[in-house]
């Protein structure tokens, strides 16, 4: 009886819980899927109409993506995003590794040179884009001056005006500002690692290279991968950035996807084209979020 | 022996070596943009800039502070930094606690999704989202922003709210829970203050995502006393020149709070991790 009991005041608690779970959620899920949810179905439909700012949206079918395959600034920014985030992610991977490693090892100093190298990455974007695009000034800027001066070019070098040159200005930036991003990561990784492994390994007398190679780098993988990815998806939408520091000019030579799509919905009023833009970069995107999905599943 | 404390040095003379080009790479764009804010402007703008400045100067910021709708956006900033925060944890705190204690229908299927919709990058939704809230009636409104954020803070803050909660042995609860107290009361009076750190430490990140918003900020706010201090911060750019001075003054007052918190909030997950894998 006493047992029945229990397991009657059991099935209450379950379905209270269900209830509470549900009500608890609520706000979660109208978030999720009311406000983000609902407008990104809304554009995906709107990529297929023609609507303008402050225009009704009639449906015009397929009409705005063949309109991109014919657009040449479409590949232009498509191919520069590519290579805006595969150089950045790169050399943002390389040298945070670098980094961590280093201040990983028992050195003076360690927490000023932790705390130092953090700033990039606390600073808003906004403000590391500005201070940059000032720093490239093309008559007032501190590093064509510096470069004058140490004789390394006699006129200074067109940072912003070089159409060779602009996508590759902004990427400098990026990498400023993401480096922290994968030490701090990596650095957590590293600090977590079973020290009596290396000293076994020393003890067998393996270099300092092989011990890296061998054992730290297959360790601490899986949150370098997660690392690679997020960062991946966040530098290859990196808007302000390249906004800021060039307006994606001069004549789309540092065009990206997301200055790209904002150029159509605010400079030409097309916001239907511009969504269609942003709609056509979701396939990649679906490919990293199932790579990152089986990268986290892995890790844990 | 003598080879082994040879081979020491260099690679601590290679370690320092490296460390020290990162720190000057790192710092000096942050030197620069706080000795711009300090320079008077006849030696602003000169052709070969010096390192170091003859003159310093206060005439940008005070100029800046009184003369600027900057006040105006700083206020705002905090306005909406805080309020989002505010809201966020709410939501975060009481959808973190079902999806980690509480068995209900779908349960898989939101934490799944909740961390998922963190992914999913503002260059894609800023303009089905201008749509969206432009339709609702927000047009150059700076509250617009409040509808906004919590889609990027919150699955940020349900992420790491989740690994926290989970973190809390459940006993302790349920001790709570025969003895008849309700799972709210359990919530406020037993998850809350034992989780406390951790969600100090994700309300300074929630507060400093919102207060470094660029994209959103400038696309729902057009008026002066509707922008946000990053929105204000640009509006000193005109279509051929730039008060750099007044620039990077605002920069500087801009970056100052956020960067002090978000240091101390790094150092102290970096802090608390560290203390335990150190025996």
């Amino acid at each position: 009886m006493a047992a029945l009991t229990k397991i009657n005041r059991a099935g209450a608690q379950t379905r209270k819980d269900k209830r509470l779970g549900l009500l608890l959620m609520l706000p979660v899920i109208i978030v999720i899927f009311g406000v983000m949810g609902y407008p990104f179905l809304n554009a995906i439909w709107l990529s297929f109409t023609d609507k303008v700012v402050g225009g009704e949206a009639n449906f015009t079918g397929w009409d705005n993506y063949i309109a991109l395959i014919h657009d040449d600034i479409y590949w232009l920014s498509l191919k520069n995003t590519i290579i805006y985030t595969v150089g950045c992610i790169a050399a943002k991977l390389l040298l945070g590794l670098l980094l961590a490693v280093l201040l990983n090892k028992s050195i003076k100093g360690k927490t000023f040179f932790r705390t130092a190298l953090l700033i990039p990455w606390a600073i808003p974007g906004m403000v590391a884009a500005t201070t940059w695009r000032w720093m490239y000034d093309s008559t007032y800027g501190i590093i064509n001056s510096l470069l004058i001066s140490t004789g390394l070019t006699t006129t200074g070098i067109p940072w912003l005006s070089d159409t060779h040159l602009t996508l590759f200005s902004t990427m400098i930036v990026n990498v400023w500002r993401g480096i922290p991003f994968f030490m701090f990561s990596i650095l957590g990784a590293l600090q977590t690692l079973d020290k009596q492994q290396f000293e076994a390994a020393c003890v067998d007398g393996a270099g300092s290279f092989k011990q890296f190679w061998y054992i730290t780098l297959p360790a601490i993988s899986s949150v370098i991968g997660i690392t690679t990815l997020l960062s991946t998806i966040w530098t290859f939408n990196d808007f302000e950035n390249v906004w800021l520091i060039t307006g994606g000019g001069p004549v789309y030579s540092s065009s990206t996807i997301p200055t790209y799509t904002y150029v159509k919905a605010f400079t030409e009023n097309n916001l239907s084209g511009a969504i269609s833009v942003a709609v056509s970069v979701i396939p990649i995107l679906i490919i990293l979020i199932i790579i990152y999905a089986r990268a986290n599943k892995k890790s844990s | 022996m003598v080879m082994k404390k040879k081979k020491r040095i260099t690679s601590g003379i290679i370690t320092y070596g490296i460390l020290i080009i990162a720190l000057i790479w790192t710092i000096f764009p942050v030197y620069w943009m706080i000795k711009s804010s300090f320079t008077v402007s006849n030696e602003m703008y000169v052709a070969r800039p010096k390192l170091f400045s003859l003159h310093y100067t206060l005439e940008n910021y005070i100029e800046l502070f009184t003369e600027t709708h900057f006040p105006r956006a700083l206020l705002n900033s905090v306005e909406i930094a805080g309020i989002t925060t505010v809201i966020c944890l709410v939501i975060s705190i009481l959808g973190s606690y079902a999806m980690t204690r509480l068995n209900f229908p779908g349960r898989r299927f939101f934490r799944i999704s909740s961390i998922f919709s963190y992914l999913i990058p503002t260059a894609v939704m800023f303009v089905p989202m201008y749509v969206f809230v432009s339709n609702l009636g927000f047009y150059d409104n700076k509250y617009s922003l409040l509808i906004i954020y919590p889609t990027t803070v919150v699955p940020y803050c349900c992420y790491m709210l989740m690994s926290y909660f989970e973190a809390i042995p459940t006993a302790l609860e349920e001790a709570a829970l025969i003895d008849g107290c309700t799972r709210l009361k359990a919530l406020w009076h037993i998850i809350i203050p034992i989780a406390l750190p951790g969600i100090a430490v994700v309300a300074t990140f929630a507060f400093t995502m919102s207060w470094n918003e660029y994209l959103y900020a400038m696309i729902m706010t057009t008026s002066t006393d509707q922008q946000t201090a990053v929105v204000a911060i640009n509006s000193f750019k005109y279509a051929d020149s730039a008060i750099w001075g007044r620039i990077m003054a605002a920069s500087v007052a801009t970056s100052l709070p956020v960067t002090l918190i978000y240091i101390i909030a790094q150092s102290q997950l970096v802090g608390g991790k560290s203390d335990g894998s150190v025996k």
